[in-house]
């Protein structure tokens, strides 16, 4: 059977000369000679002059944005995950290097598809400036005063695990190399030599003077793929807390833990909040601690209430529990006539308030549930069963108790 | 999953929206870590089909419309910086019409601002996201019930228009825990993608009256697809300037502001004669409502709109603010962005503006301010 026809249109709209049309033929030609149909392929094109393919071809084509093209096709070759069909990206110099995390991105990954870079070593539709793939000899021409090195693309997607990266100057060479990089397993990258006939030379032999030498780099590397995975819920593992005692209060009470990093604030909160449910009353929940999580403050707020909660800010704490230095200087401020504030006794400040022993007796991590324990208590809001119940099957059972127990003697 | 007996769990916003995003049919996550929201990556990771860690967040969203063009549906989670690399292509995915959500988590700014601090001040932002005057549906959730049913909308609604929609929330909706019943959620079906029927010969971009292109994906064995990021005709070629890819480019505005009314979302709870009009949004929705239930005891006759499809703005929300003799707008920036985008940065004897940057607006500011 004759393999179907990928090149449509045989006029190209590209100036005469450019090397743009025989680099497009010899996609087509090399994808024509694989066997492949046209609905097996997806031809996604950049921005440039490079980007003005997709009316030529018969396959499935996507039009992207400057130099982004690798990575969406990158996710088209993901999302279809099948090697019957292909993804084949074409982009210029110019897209290369605005790109260039997307082609490393792909290569490191090792995507199922072609990426074919046009390089004519210059952005050809904005009137002819260099990109970050023109060669220092080439920008000496083009009197460019900017003579940083130009990037190695076939060197750097080899070094980011492309399974096959190749560099070729000479126009007989395309098909037969587009062949193997198609044929390729993985991501394959051809840089190809095109010739501007508009802001370079007019003839390919003497613009094969600023081009870099030819090159060939492959790693024997498997496909990179995505896991498809069946989940469960995310409702599945959570523990149920419905109604199984009673609570004395009537009203909304607000609770301020603090303390630092590493103290069981947080996780003291959520069984304070627990507990609360298994109370039968409404709470809700919310932590405060710096972005570097494992130093500073840490400072939890619980709100207890017999109606359901809608506004979830707390102005006026009813109790502060505070057990380090750290968590007082956060919350001291917090603090106002009304609430009740239970301290550690390190903390040293006195100002009437309620001094207890937390850390001496439930130790650095027990400090803030063993304050927790005593305030729960003090206040009568439940029973303090409620909470030994919340820790009833933790794995560290038996610590946490401990800490209830030594905050509830207190 | 609605059954007789209750479950009440601790929960947050973040996992109520992730698995509502999947029993939808969302397909993939594509997250790039950004505060305020991790909790959505971390939830991903442990519930979507197919993750993948982005390098950075324009890849992410690239790497979406890929997925979308392949006929997945992508989801992502950012806040304003990550949304502000992403602007390009969210603009390409919606010229290309690839259905995906993306779940914004407002932050404090500008710039890199306070990263943990919530506020509601990206939304004049995503009023013009699009350039030209084109809107994408952008739903924000008031609470744990419109969570789960928004992020649900929201997948129906990218697929039904072929278009990205943003569920914008902020840190104190999506971070905070609550006490609910998950019982009492309304099951969700997952999104039917079987391409709807079209009058023959296939075009990527043709349409029949409900203006919306049947879709196929790329790669796909009975049609040539072709998607299209630049101005371009039914056929998804370019075609500068022509009248056919004019009108196709402004079909998209049109099939969404169209057809809003099929993905109009809001809560209205008013006493009968009450002349004064509470409007909220998103995170201060909950500050409304309690100021509401506060106004009330003291005998005050009280409506309170709470907006959920913010953008297009559905002609009901108008037509309710007309109807009160006093309005009162309450959102979390500095200058009042909701009530700008419903009536103008005018000031008018009949708006009141509650704002706040950098807290949550209290329900006492409110009934001050309605008093």
């Amino acid at each position: 059977m004759e393999a179907e026809k990928i090149l449509i249109k045989k006029k190209m709209p590209f100036c005469p000369g450019c090397g743009h049309i025989i680099n497009t033929r010899s996609i087509t030609k090399a994808l024509e000679d694989l066997g492949y149909g046209t609905k097996d392929v997806a031809m996604v094109s950049d921005i440039g002059c490079s980007g003005l393919v997709d009316p030529l071809f018969a396959s499935h084509t996507i039009h992207g944005l400057h130099g982004r093209s690798p990575a969406l096709g990158a996710g088209v070759a993901l999302g279809l995950n099948n090697r019957k069909k292909k993804v084949i990206v074409i982009q210029g110099d110019g897209g290369a290097t605005i790109g260039l995390q997307h082609i490393l991105e792909a290569s490191r990954r090792n995507i199922d598809m072609t990426l074919v870079i046009y390089n004519n070593l210059l952005f050809g539709m904005t009137g002819g400036q260099v990109s970050g793939l023109s060669t220092n000899h080439f920008k000496d021409y083009k009197q460019s005063a900017d003579n940083a090195e130009p990037y190695d693309i076939v060197r750097l997607s080899h070094q980011a695990g492309a399974a096959f990266s190749i560099r070729v100057n000479k126009m007989k060479s395309f098909n037969n190399v587009l062949k193997e990089a198609i044929a390729t397993p993985g991501f394959s990258l051809v840089e190809m030599t095109s010739l501007c006939t508009s802001y370079s030379m007019k003839k390919m032999s003497e613009f094969q003077y600023f081009t870099v030498d030819e090159e060939k780099l492959v790693n024997d590397r498997p496909i990179g793929h995505t896991r498809i995975r069946r989940t469960k819920s995310l409702f599945n593992n959570l523990e149920g807390l419905n109604t199984q005692f009673s609570s004395n209060y009537k009203n909304k009470i607000g609770v301020v833990i603090a303390g630092s990093a590493g103290g069981g604030v947080q996780s003291a909160a959520k069984m304070l909040a627990q507990a609360g449910m298994l109370a039968g009353l409404h709470v809700s929940m919310k932590g405060e601690y710096p972005i570097t999580v494992g130093t500073g403050f840490s400072v939890a707020e619980v709100i207890l209430s017999k109606e359901p909660i809608n506004y979830t800010g707390l102005e006026k704490p009813s109790a502060v529990l505070i057990v380090t230095e750290d968590g007082w200087k956060k919350v001291k401020d917090r603090i106002t006539p009304d609430s009740k504030v239970y301290l550690d006794e390190k903390i040293g400040v006195d100002d009437g308030y309620t001094s207890k022993a937390f850390i001496k007796n439930a130790g650095k991590k027990g400090a803030a549930l063993s304050a927790v324990s005593y305030w729960i208590k003090e206040s009568d809001v439940f029973p303090i069963e409620v909470l030994e119940k919340v820790v009833e099957n933790h794995k560290y059972a038996t610590s946490l108790k401990s800490a209830i127990a030594s905050g509830a003697s207190l | 999953m609605t059954t007789q007996t209750s479950k009440k769990v601790l929960i947050d916003a973040s996992r109520i929206m992730t698995e509502a995003l999947v029993q939808s049919g969302a397909d993939v996550f594509v997250g790039y870590p950004i505060t305020p929201s991790n909790l959505f990556y971390s939830y991903s990771k442990e519930r979507f089909p197919e993750f993948l860690a982005g390098p950075d967040e324009i890849s992410v969203l690239q790497w979406m419309a890929g997925y979308a063009a392949a006929g997945k549906i992508p989801v992502t989670a950012t806040s304003f910086p990550g949304l502000a690399l992403m602007t390009e292509t969210l603009n390409m995915a919606f010229m290309m019409e690839l259905p995906m959500v993306l779940v914004l988590v407002q932050r404090l700014g500008p710039s890199t601002g306070s990263a943990t601090t919530g506020a509601q001040g990206d939304l004049k932002f995503l009023e013009g996201v699009i350039s030209g005057g084109f809107s994408l549906p952008i739903f924000s959730p008031s609470n744990f019930n419109d969570a789960w049913t928004l992020s649900n909308e929201a997948v129906k609604t990218a697929v039904k228009f072929r278009t990205p929609v943003i569920l914008l929330t902020s840190k104190e909706m999506v971070m905070t825990q609550k006490s609910f019943d998950i019982n009492s959620l309304e099951s969700i079906k997952k999104v039917d993608r079987k391409p709807k029927a079209f009058e023959p010969p296939y075009q990527p971009y043709k349409v029949g009256e409900d203006k919306v292109p049947t879709f196929y994906p790329l790669g796909n064995d009975k049609y040539q697809v072709r998607f299209n990021s630049s101005t371009h005709a039914e056929d998804g070629l370019i075609h500068k300037g022509s009248p056919e890819s004019m009108r196709n480019t402004i079909r998209l505005r049109e099939k969404l502001i169209e057809r809003v009314d099929e993905f109009s979302f809001y809560e209205l709870d008013a006493d009968e004669g009450a002349k004064d009009l509470i409007v909220s949004w998103g995170i201060t929705a909950d500050a409304a409502r309690d100021a509401v239930a506060n106004l009330r005891a003291s005998g005050k006759k009280i409506a309170v709109l709470i907006a959920k499809t913010i953008l297009p703005v559905p002609q009901v929300i108008y037509d309710i603010i007309d109807s009160y003799d006093m309005v009162t707008f309450v959102e979390e920036n500095l200058t009042g962005q909701y009530k700008q985008l419903l009536v103008g940065k005018r000031i008018s004897s009949k708006y009141k503006m509650v704002n706040k940057f950098g807290s949550m607006i209290r329900p006492s500011e409110i009934e001050a301010a309605v008093n």
